[in-house]
């Protein structure tokens, strides 16, 4: 096979769901009570299409049901598209419903050889694999027992030895590497790696961003049945990251503005329009005030998800009423247990104190913000040169950190190991 | 053409199926795989009670007569009435996997055929004893019979796993169904004595040919009649083709479905 071919090629597929009110398959059921038959259809894939070359690791994302699943479904041949056209080239292996017909009376080396007939393997080719499985599951000592005897993670352990050691050229994943200890974890994101480099074509679905990125060379994200972004996974996560978190945002503003009293929506808004709204989250004499902020990332686009390391330029907008003459910004993250990660302003900064006259703005780099995964809150001050708050929003905006390692804490710091 | 060239990569599945299931036929009891045996021998000794002594009929070892016949046709008409619930019954397996869908009733099928092929122990054993003896020729037309009741079954099987996973009332109706064709089927009796109104039916029933057969080699010793035999194989194939775009066509949503 060429390095170039493709080996998925989806053609406008679409498919609908029947959704049952109330289902009789019975003869009497069917003939009594048509009415019941009575069904609403979904449209879950309304027209999707791309194609995947050999060797190429893809991630599906999007939110819970948007048809990502369903397109891996199709992928795999367990239902079938409604129109439009699905052609893989290759054998296919599938890490979807491990241990697929497992017996739980069986031993596991049985198991094994039926688990690995099923997906077309025949007993040469599994007498062949049937060390390298055991090996990989790290079951020697059970390997005869029966799997009825197995806990959940031996279970899972021998069933995921099983699905990727079938030598597939088409690997089809949903929601991997809830497998085991982290250990093992480890060891299966190893192997897929290894798998990759070998020039199997893999198809991820999976929530954590980090790990699509981590394996995958583009993502595709798909939003209410159709394509919305394909392409390298920094960007594309990144804008569905974005989108989702407006979204988020957007969700809350439209729940809250139902509760009184109502809370200042921060982010997007602009403070002005919240006046007075919140005593809590909003102080200062009023001498000027914040009406808008906005982020960006280093290449200058408008966004609020933002990559560990990456810079961040912040810009305030802010209206005068009276002249503040000894002007003071400052800035203050916190995540989302309110435990302050930074802060500063612009006298801790040793800036010289500044005259705020009319209506401008202002603007801040934080350069290689190491802050790790999570979402972050954020609040901005302008205040008098001996501390008297001018305007003081709390809370003010949201911003959220993404990145495809794993370290933990609050904030990365640069290292080096000698081992 | 496809469709074989992918079954026949499944073959391990399908054989591991196929064991699967006569491993756990007899799981749990005392006697084990011994009952393939002793069912057999069990339903021969009642039917020589009823029908040489209570029922008496003037067909000369009435016994072997009904036995070689009925044999073929539990085969038969477990493939199609149990094995109707086969593709129902798998689909913890079909929601999760891809695989052949056809490699159900395939295996099905086929693990009643080798219980089939296992209870022609005792027939034999039982033509010998009882002194009829095999004649060698005829005997060799017997796997050819065998293969063409395979073929049939399969066909009727993939029909019957099929339409039951739209249609669960199927199950149970084919219990009626092939009761009745049971009696329409010259097992417990000869063809000669059918009326003649009735013939049309009874030539169009695809097993009265393939018990035809096995009875001319098993009781009468001779080599069955070549149109008989030619007759059943047609049918056979027309069958399987017919069950097998049947079961093409309706597998694409058994997922859904189930």
């Amino acid at each position: 096979m060429e390095q170039n071919e493709s080996v998925i090629i989806v053609n406008d597929i679409t498919k609908s769901f029947k959704v049952y009110l109330d289902k009789g398959s019975q003869l009497k059921e069917r003939l009594l009570f048509r009415k019941r038959s009575r069904y609403e259809e979904r449209k879950v894939l309304k027209g999707v299409s791309f194609t995947v070359k050999k060797g190429e690791a893809v991630g599906l994302i999007g939110r819970n049901g948007c048809g990502k699943s369903t397109t891996l479904k199709l992928l795999t041949r367990i239902m079938y598209p409604d129109s439009g056209s699905i052609t893989m080239n290759g054998r296919v292996s599938s890490l979807i419903e491990l241990g697929a017909g497992f017996h739980p009376d069986m031993s596991g080396r049985e198991n094994i050889y039926t688990n690995a007939a099923i997906f077309g393997l025949t007993k040469k080719e599994i007498d062949a694999r049937l060390d390298d499985i055991v090996e990989f599951s790290e079951l020697h000592d059970f390997i005869d027992n029966p799997v009825r005897t197995y806990s959940s993670g031996m279970y899972m352990r021998l069933a995921f030895s099983v699905a990727i050691n079938v030598d597939a050229d088409i690997l089809l994943i949903d929601e991997i590497l809830a497998v085991g200890d982290a250990n093992f974890q480890a060891k299966c994101f190893a192997k897929l790696k290894e798998i990759k480099a070998q020039g199997t074509t893999i198809v991820i679905v999976s929530h954590s961003l980090g790990q699509i990125e981590q394996i995958c060379d583009r993502s595709i994200w798909i939003y209410d049945g159709l394509i919305r972004a394909d392409g390298a996974p920094k960007e594309v996560d990144l804008e569905y990251l974005d989108f989702m978190s407006r979204e988020m945002q957007n969700g809350k503003t439209a729940a809250k503005a139902e509760d009184p009293p109502p809370e200042p929506e921060k982010a997007e808004a602009p403070p002005s329009e919240t006046e007075n709204a919140d005593v809590k989250k909003r102080w200062g004499n009023g001498m000027a005030r914040i009406t808008k902020i906005t982020s960006y990332s280093a290449d200058g686009k408008e966004q609020t998800v933002f990559r560990t390391g990456e810079s961040i330029r912040f810009r305030l907008d802010y209206t005068v009423k009276e002249k503040v003459s000894d002007a003071v910004l400052g800035i203050g993250i916190f995540d989302m247990n309110g435990i302050q990660c930074y802060g500063t302003n612009t006298r801790i900064d040793r800036l010289a104190e500044f005259e705020l006259t009319e209506d401008g703005s202002a603007e801040i780099v934080l350069e290689e913000v190491m802050l790790l995964p999570g979402e972050y809150q954020l609040d901005f001050a302008i205040e008098t040169g001996d501390g008297i708050p001018v305007d003081y929003c709390r809370q003010a905006y949201r911003m959220e950190m993404i990145s495809n390692t794993g370290d933990v804490g609050l904030s990365r710091i640069k290292h080096k190991w000698s081992v | 053409m496809n469709t074989i060239k992918e079954l026949y990569a499944y073959r391990q599945m399908i054989f591991s199926l196929v064991r699967k299931d006569l491993r756990g036929r007899y799981k749990g009891s005392v006697l084990g795989f011994l009952w393939t045996f002793i069912n057999p021998l069990l339903q021969l000794i009642v039917y020589t009670v009823v029908f040489s002594f209570i029922l008496r009929t003037d067909i000369d070892r009435y016994y072997l007569y009904l036995f070689v016949g009925l044999i073929p046709w539990i085969f038969f008409s477990s493939s199609i009435t149990v094995g109707a619930a086969s593709v129902v019954a798998q689909k913890d397996l079909i929601k999760k996997i891809y695989f052949p869908r056809m490699v159900i009733p395939i295996s099905y099928v086929t693990s009643c055929f080798v219980n089939m092929l296992l209870c022609f122990i005792v027939i034999f054993g039982v033509v010998i004893i009882s002194g009829t003896g095999l004649s060698f020729t005829a005997l060799l037309t017997l796997p050819v019979i065998m293969i063409v009741e395979y073929i049939l079954a399969l066909g009727m099987a993939m029909l019957t796993s099929a339409v039951t996973v739209y249609f669960r009332d199927l199950e149970h109706i084919l219990g009626i169904i092939s009761m009745a064709w049971m009696y329409m089927t010259p097992i417990m009796y000869d063809k000669s004595i059918v009326p003649e109104s009735l013939m049309p039916v009874f030539n169009l029933n695809p097993m009265t040919p393939v018990i035809e057969c096995y009875r001319s080699v098993l009781y009468y010793k001779q080599i069955p009649d070549l149109t008989t035999l030619v007759w059943a194989a047609g049918l056979g194939v027309f069958f399987l083709f017919f069950g097998g775009i049947v079961f093409n066509k309706l597998q694409r949503h058994f997922a859904e479905e189930l």
